[in-house]
Formats: structure tokens, sequence, C-alpha cells
């Protein structure tokens, strides 16, 4: 059995604005072991960053509150953690890579500084070692140590994006979350970073949450997938449950809604409709308006977790009295 | 034999920067049958969108000539190049900053419309507004409401119906699902699909999403650094791709499946300077094929296969 890095229990947070109240997430249960990876999947407004930011601690309060949950971080409970505690956890036991390089970097400091910053913090060193550390992440990223010494805007993306991984790889963490990390790269770029992140994640033996909208990303470095949609995890599994065995009508409308790049014939079954509006959702099952399988029940009830294996479950009405139910049976 | 609508001969755009001259785009040739889609493929800075500026005349060319049906776009004089606009149509790529916040949905779509004085009656204008709204799928109920109150696939429909809401023919579409969630893309582009074949329009289409391009064009060129390097048939490319740069690519796109693996080909580096570009292969420092000859002259555009076209030295026959 391997040590559980990560344990979210059933928590939901809310933002309470002027315009109402925002249920952002909703029941969440997740759980990383060592060396793992699981890909968060989902639209705009899933509630996907949310769930990676209040991992850090970092959800923006007010509007936003922890209605209830746990959240068990190697053994620390972020939840009722002090913001002392946070900071010491925060780039030592868990890292982020945001989306946009361009502007998660400081643009008026050298990137080495950049880099020692945490390195000094975290590991009680010296200016002198944390450089020299410093210069040793720059390297086992791919760039040459002569540009220690120049600034972000000097670098490209794919650079910039490399800079980032050194620092929030710095201090070893043992957990990472990468929120959309490639989304804004180009794709020979992208192929280069995946492979950077994934030879990395190795020789750390780290854990990793990849928030990612794109499924072939998924495919690349993920063991486990949890599919989120309007603040839930409607369906999750290892990636053969996901890929092989899908179950939830909105998992198979993802699918769907990808050209198929090695059948250009296909034709494209979008999902009909618009993610429901967050202020107002449904009050049986959040997907049902967009849904081609609905039934009376999914309008009126929200669905239960069905277990197919210990890893594989779905929120779904289809599944609560024939588990064996398959989606290609029903005729669209 | 149908109708070529489209030709872009010898076509250049340079940038004056304080550091020399940019090559954007920079000697490309190629040609599109009415009804039909091109799709022009490259990463960020390749000038696939610079390209599309030009042949709208949004930019002027610094060399050779856009001719569509006939006439040399950059040639004509302003009030010709008025008339051809009515034809000539773009749907931008970023459906938050392409529409006036200021404007409700109806006369968003108007405006093209009054401006142009194609229809001068009001309620005649109304009912074609009316008209289009239905022909992209835009609810009716939502002919008042402000672009901020709408996601970006609406928006995006909306910037659709504007640009058909003339005599349009040709429309150079601008990475216009790049912005969107994956659910609202595939429905965009099977609107687009459809629209094409409704009213037999023909489309350049600029992206940088390679499974989009062959779900959608009939003809694929790519680009590198300004120019083509490859240019065929959209299945002619996906199944037999010659040029390094094509393959490399192809290889590179995350694929959401478990069943073929394909062998990435990682590029070394990234890409180069257009900014006074040496005669020489502008893709050599990257290729993992590159020699001498590569290093030392400028490769041209050459016929591999019938409507096949490469620009490579090492792969050409």
């Amino acid at each position: 059995m391997k040590d559980t890095i990560l344990d979210i229990k059933d928590l939901n947070i809310h933002f309470f604005t002027e315009d109402g109240i925002v249920e952002a997430v909703n029941g969440l249960n997740i759980n990383i072991k060592k060396g793992e990876t699981l890909g968060l999947v989902g639209e705009t407004g899933a509630g996907k960053t949310t769930t990676a930011l209040s991992i850090l601690d970092l959800v923006p309060m007010p509007p936003g509150k922890i209605i209830s949950g746990e959240i068990t971080l190697d053994g620390i409970d972020i939840i009722n953690a002090s913001e002392k505690e946070m900071e010491k956890i925060r780039g030592k036991i868990v890292s982020m890579i945001f989306q946009d390089p361009m502007t998660a970097l400081n643009p008026v400091i050298k990137v080495i500084d950049q880099i020692s910053e945490a390195i000094i913090i975290h590991q009680n060193l010296d200016k002198e070692k944390a450089e020299e550390k410093a210069i040793e992440m720059l390297e086992l990223v791919g760039i040459p140590r002569d540009r220690r010494n120049e600034y972000p805007h000097q670098f490209s993306g794919g650079m910039k994006q490399r800079v980032i991984i050194a620092i929030a790889l710095s201090c070893s963490p043992k957990l990472l979350i990468a929120d959309e990390p490639t989304t804004a790269l180009d794709v020979t770029i992208q192929a280069q970073v995946l492979k950077l992140m994934k030879e990395l994640k190795d020789k750390f033996e780290m854990s990793m949450i990849m928030i990612t909208h794109d499924l072939g990303v998924v495919v690349e470095v993920c063991d486990y997938v949890a599919i989120m949609y309007a603040g839930r995890i409607v369906e999750q599994g290892t990636l053969e449950d996901i890929f092989r065995r899908t179950k939830h009508p909105y998992t198979e409308g993802l699918f769907n809604s990808i050209p198929n790049i090695d059948n250009r014939k296909e034709k494209l079954k979008p999902i009909k409709g618009l993610m429901s509006d967050p202020y107002d959702l449904p009050k049986g099952c959040n997907f049902c308006d967009r849904c081609d399988y609905v039934m009376r029940i999914c309008e009126e009830e929200a669905p239960e977790k069905i277990f197919f294996s210990d890893e594989h479950f779905v929120e779904c009405h289809l599944y609560s009295k024939d588990k064996s139910y398959n989606l290609s049976d029903h005729d669209l | 034999m149908s109708e070529i609508i489209l030709e872009v001969k010898r076509l250049k755009k340079y940038f004056d920067t304080p550091k020399g001259q940019l090559h954007a785009v920079d000697d490309i040739n190629f040609s599109i049958e009415k009804g039909k889609t091109l799709g022009l493929v490259g990463e960020s800075g390749c000038g696939k969108s610079t390209t599309g500026r030009v042949i709208l005349r949004l930019l002027e060319a610094t060399g050779g000539e856009v001719i569509y049906k006939g006439r040399n776009v950059h040639e004509i004089s302003n009030k010709e190049m008025r008339e051809l606009r009515k034809e000539m149509q773009i749907i931008f790529q970023d459906p938050f900053s392409s529409l006036d916040p200021r404007m409700t949905v109806s006369e968003i779509i108007e405006e093209p419309i009054k401006l142009n004085k194609i229809i001068v009656n009001k309620e005649e204008r109304f009912k074609r507004v009316l008209e289009l709204m239905d022909l992209v799928g835009l609810s009716r109920r939502l002919i008042n409401v402000y672009p901020h109150e709408l996601d970006g696939g609406r928006r995006q429909r909306i910037g659709i119906a504007r640009a058909l809401s003339l005599n349009t023919e040709f429309i150079v579409c601008d990475e216009p699902v790049s912005a969107l969630d994956v659910s609202i893309q595939a429905q965009i582009l099977n609107l687009l699909d459809e629209l094409q074949e409704k009213l037999g329009l023909t489309f350049i289409f600029i992206t940088h999403d390679l499974s989009v391009v062959n779900h959608f064009s009939d003809d694929i060129a790519v680009m590198y650094l300004g120019k083509l390097v490859e240019k065929a048939s959209a299945e002619e490319l996906f199944e037999n791709p010659i040029h390094p740069y094509t393959k490399a690519l192809l290889s590179a796109i995350p694929r959401p499946t478990l069943d073929r693996k394909v062998e990435k080909i990682i590029l070394k580096g990234e890409i180069t300077s257009p900014i006074n570009p040496k005669k020489v292969c502008r893709f050599a420092d990257r290729c993992n094929f590159a020699e001498d000859i590569c290093r030392n002259t400028e490769p041209h555009l050459e016929e591999v296969a019938p409507d096949h076209f490469v620009s490579c030295h090492i792969f050409k026959a």
C-alpha cells in the first residue's frame, strides 16, 4: 500500500457574490497516492481551478467560503492550518504551475533570483548555495546556465514555462499541481514541456494533479482521471476506465466533441446547449438539461455515486438499476 | 475543373522593425476553388494570420498579388475595394474583443447591412437580422442583449452572423474556435460546416490545431516562419506527410486515445527569428535531418506527387 499524499473528503466551496451564491465545488472527493498523477478534466467553470487553489488554501475568502469538507495534505489539515503554517507548506510540500507563463513570473527580477527565492525561504540556505541549487534546477529543465541572469521578457513562452517548472520543483514538493501548463504553448513546444514534466515527475517520485481540458494531454501523463462538471466529479476512474469503459454521458460528449484526427469524415457530435448557470444549478442532476439520455428522475433527484470497481465511479441515474447499462446501446 | 475564386501569387509582407526587416509572409503561393476550404496551419509567429489579413487588404502587401475573381485586390481603387468587401469577410479568434460592447446583438448584426446600404428599409433590415440569427442558431430572444451577457460560443455566432450579413462568398476564419471550450467548439465547427454547404461559401481556415483543420479542410498549407513548407489535400497530408516539420507537428498532437501510440518526434529548440532571415532553409536549425545544403541554400516548393508540394532539400523524391 502506497502512502496517501492528498486526501480530500466531501469538499464544498461556495462563493457569495452580489448576484447570488455560486456553488463552485460540491461534494468533491479526491485521493492521490505517492507518485500518482490525477487528471482533473472539465470545461471553463467546472471548478477545476477552485479545487486546486483550495489545496494551497488560496481560494479568495471572501467571497469564497469552504462550507464543509476536509483536505489532508501529507498528513496536514489544510483547512485549519494557520497562514504561517501554510507559508511553510506552499512551495515545499505542494507547488503549483499556472497556465499563463507570461504573467506568472516577475518581469523585473532575474530568473535566477526568482528560482533561488523559494530555495532560500524553504531550505535555509545562504544566497550563494541557493544560487548553486537554482542553477542546477535551471539546467535540469533544459536552460543553459549562461542565461541565468536574464529577465523573463528575454525568454520565449516555452522557456518561461520551464523556468516556472524549475521554481515549482526547486524544493522537491510531494505534490505538484499543474493548471493547464501547456495550453498557452504551441504543439511542438507542448510536446517538449510534457516530456520534461513526465521525466521530472518520475525522477522526484512526485504526485501530480494535472488540470486540463485536453483529453489528449490526459493520455500522455495521467494514471487516474476525474471528469468535473458544474463543481462535481461526475466520473472518475483509471485512464483505462475513462477511455475504454466510458460511463457518464458528459464524458462521452467530451470525446464526441473532439475532431478525430485519424478519421476526418466522422461528424462531430457536440453536447447540446451550454453549461448551467452556476447561480442556478438544476435541482436534480447538473447535466440533465444537456444530456441525450435524460429521464424524469434526472430532473428531480441528484444522482448518487455508483461504483463499478474500487476506483471507477459515476454519478448518473442510468446505472442506478442496471450497472451493465451501455451508452452505445442507446439509440440516438 | 471548378472555378478558382482566389489566387495568391508570390505574396510578401514585411514589417520594418528597429532590429531589421521582419519577413512575416515571404513569397507564398496558393489558390482556392469556389466552395472549398483551405486550412492554413502553423504555430505562433509563422505568418498565418498576417496572410489572412493581407488577402483581405487589411494590411498592404509588400509584394505579390492576391487575385480574387480575376481582380488584384491590392491594385483596385478604394471604392472598388469597398464593393469587394461585401463579398470578402473575416471571423476573428476572440469573440470577447471583436464585438462592440456598447451595441446590442441586433445592432451589431445590422450595422454592416446599414452601412453598405444593402437593405435601406428599416423593417426589412430587421427581418434580415432575424433571418441571420436563425441561420446561425441564435435565439431571437437575445436580440436586445449586449455581448457581455453572452458566452463565447454565442458571441462567436454573432461574429459569424455579421460576416454573413452582406453578399458574402469568401470568409477568412482566423482561429474561430480556439478560444472556446471543446463542447462549444464542436457546435461552432458544425455550424460553419452547414453554412458552407447551404451558402456555397469559400473558407480560408487559419488555425494552429491540426485536428480541427483535418476535420474541416479540403486542402492544407503548412507554414513555418513566413514560408509555405508543404501543401496538399487534407487526406494526402495526413496520410503521407513529407516535410520534417509537418511530420513533427502531426506527431506532437496529443491524441485522446489509448489505442494508437504514435512515435513522438520531439523537435529541438524553438522557432527562430523572422527578422532579416538568411537565404537558407528556415527550419534547418530544428530539423533532425538537416545537411549542409539546408544551411546554405533556400529550398523551394516543388511538386513531389500530384498536387502535393514540399519545400525541402532532403525529402523531395
